[in-house]
């Protein structure tokens, strides 16, 4: 058995029986589903939640029965504006020359029935001057000269969805590849100064370039699962749970096209992000001190899924897919929202991810064969 | 007298700022036991860490069995083994686990592996808690399984760098009596230490260096001279040294 082999398989072995790494996967499978459990109760009950609009004089004939029917609760109040800004969501006051509406915009609640409050008064208002039309024999239809027809060329639920999944599948991923494995990494470097194993280690015949190969592949292996274990269980919450989205209940899929460019970015993300983990970790004295090193990276990571939720159209050329990370949640969003894979902006990532893994590697070589290493220790 | 097992040749070597070895020579031979004695950072481990080429040598030289360190330093480690006084061993491996992951990685071939683990397991009696983790293991049973990992792939070549300094009165009565079993192997046993009464019972021949330094080198018997024990003669060349 090669040097490689037994580095990995031992190392394996020893992440498989540390209760950090196991935790960590079992969370990475965990959580994501509860969160979207949460995230399905949430949008669910915000789509069905009815909302009171306080109000005071008389309503106009046939209003009450669309206010029923755009979930808008009229309560009668002495004073509406001071009712806006507590008791109900939103208040109004019916004068013969039209309607005060009070409502406070730093209340989610109230800009959700503001909005309601719009629209259905726009179909009042569009209801009532139709029937005066018509009492009057004029065709309605003129009040709409050019007239629209929406031919979408994709559900508008699937591109809510998709516009989910393209910020929230990039995040769980990355940071999954690179918490997953964390702990591993840490405990094969710094962790092999802290119980004083790494001088036995470094007095056997086998090359260091071997250890350390050996040592990122149990890491890269973890991270990787970890990050299909967070990704698998999500896809299962989501065929499991609908969302209200667009004022629909709906389910978000995902593709198989997508699937494998998540799988593939997934594999170079681990392999990348394992060489860097160990490089840090090989800089420290200590797990602890490894955790301080790499505590930085959780802000670098997440920066790139934040700038996709930021500037949802952001189209970068070419150039931008040279930029780690940032290269990953592109492709993948691509590979999501539009469903279509182009070669160039894969094969720049692919070079660019692999580049910097290959990097990482030089750097955790150079640290691991340092003299000062072992004296330092 | 048969070539040496270990030979050391005007060694030098600078860790930061500090000039830790200024041309330390001696040589070890198989059958013996070396002791290369000296006070705290008198430049004993770093000497031993350039023999087994953990360290490489500012200027001079280090030969074992043959092979020179910086030439051919993957033939030297496979003939080397080494227990240090820090026992650091794999706490979620068992002994047994720990010991034959070290015998794969210095090139024991799988079909002998079983029998040279098994066989350590029974020299060094660890039979009993073989199959336990190391974590739940005692001070003296670590160090036994830090024994069976520097032994395992029959170094002809062993180096002990302090090992009982952190043992019990059993456990380091043990570590002794390996040494001298060692020796009737014909090992060379290279034994570093600053405990001058286990250096005089064990060793055959000491350098003692200060300094960086060599100031003696002969038989325990050369170097003691006319000092009733070993310590005194240490004392006075230690006091003497510039």
């Amino acid at each position: 058995m090669s040097s490689v082999a037994i580095v990995f398989w031992k190392e394996l072995r020893e992440i498989l029986r540390d209760r950090r790494t196991l935790v960590a996967i079992a969370l990475a499978a965990l959580a994501t589903p509860i969160v979207l459990f949460v995230i399905s109760q949430v949008s669910t009950r915000t789509a069905a939640q009815t909302y009171t609009a306080g109000y005071s004089g008389d309503i106009p004939a046939g209003l009450g029965i669309l206010f029923n029917a755009t979930g808008l609760k009229l309560e009668r109040v002495a004073d509406p504006a001071a009712a806006a800004k507590q008791e109900v969501d939103i208040g109004i006051v019916f004068t013969s020359s039209g309607i005060e509406e009070y409502y406070d915009p730093s209340r989610q609640s109230a800009q959700i029935a503001d909005i309601r409050l719009q629209t259905l008064l726009g179909r009042y208002d569009a209801a009532r001057i139709a029937a005066s039309l018509q009492q009057k024999g004029v065709d309605p239809s003129v009040l709409n000269p050019l007239p629209v027809t929406l031919h979408p060329l994709s559900s508008p639920t699937q591109a809510a969805g998709n516009s989910f999944l393209s910020f929230f599948l990039p995040y769980i991923l990355i940071t999954m590849s690179l918490t997953g494995g964390l702990s591993a990494a840490l405990d094969s470097s710094a962790g092999e100064r802290e119980r004083k194993t790494l001088e036995s280690l470094l007095l056997t015949p086998a090359p260091r370039g071997q250890i350390l190969i050996g040592k990122i592949l149990a890491v890269s292996l973890i991270s990787l699962t970890a990050a299909i274990a967070a990704i698998g269980s999500m896809l299962i919450a989501l065929s499991q749970i609908s969302f209200g989205i667009s004022g629909q209940q709906a389910q978000i899929t995902l593709t198989p096209l997508a699937a494998v460019v998540m799988v593939w970015l997934a594999v170079l993300l681990a392999a990348s992000f394992s060489s860097l983990t160990i490089a840090l970790g090989t800089l420290a004295r200590n797990f602890r001190q490894g955790q301080a090193y790499a505590t930085p990276l959780y802000f670098i990571t997440i920066f790139p899924a934040a700038m996709v939720l930021f500037i949802p159209d952001f189209s970068p050329s070419l150039w931008y897919y040279l930029i780690p990370i940032l290269n990953a949640v592109l492709v993948l969003r691509d590979a999501i929202v539009h469903n279509a894979l182009s070669w160039s902006p894969l094969i720049v990532t692919s070079a660019s991810l692999i580049l910097t893994g290959g990097l990482c590697f030089y750097a955790a070589l150079r640290l691991f064969t340092r003299e000062a290493l072992l004296v330092r220790s | 007298m048969s070539p040496a097992a270990v030979r050391v040749d005007r060694l030098e070597k600078t860790l930061g700022p500090n000039k830790v070895l200024r041309g330390i020579s001696f040589e070890a031979q198989p059958g013996e036991i070396f002791g290369l004695l000296g006070p705290n950072g008198a430049g004993k481990t770093t000497t031993l860490r350039i023999i087994c080429t953990l360290l490489a040598p500012d200027a001079g030289s280090v030969e074992v069995l043959g092979f020179d360190t910086r030439v051919a330093p993957q033939e030297v480690r496979r003939r080397v083994g080494v227990v240090t006084a820090e026992i650091g061993i794999y706490p979620r491996l068992s002994a047994r686990e720990n010991i034959t992951y070290f015998a794969e990685l210095s090139g024991v071939l799988d079909g002998e592996l079983l029998r040279r683990v098994d066989g350590v397991i029974e020299r060094l009696d660890m039979g009993s808690f073989a199959q336990q983790r190391a974590e739940s293991l005692s001070s003296g049973q670590k160090q036994k399984v830090a024994i069976a990992r520097a032994i395992v792939h029959d170094p002809p070549v062993l180096m002990f760098d302090e090992p009982t300094s952190n043992l019990d009165v059993l456990a380091s009565r043990e570590i002794r009596d390996f040494m001298v079993e060692s020796r009737g192997r014909g090992k060379c046993v290279i034994f570093s230490t600053h405990v001058l009464h286990d250096a005089e019972r064990l060793c055959d021949r000491v350098t003692i260096i200060h300094q960086g330094r060599v100031v003696a080198s002969g038989t325990t018997a050369e170097v003691r001279g006319n000092f009733r024990e070993l310590e005194d003669s240490f004392l006075s060349l230690v006091e003497a040294a510039p």
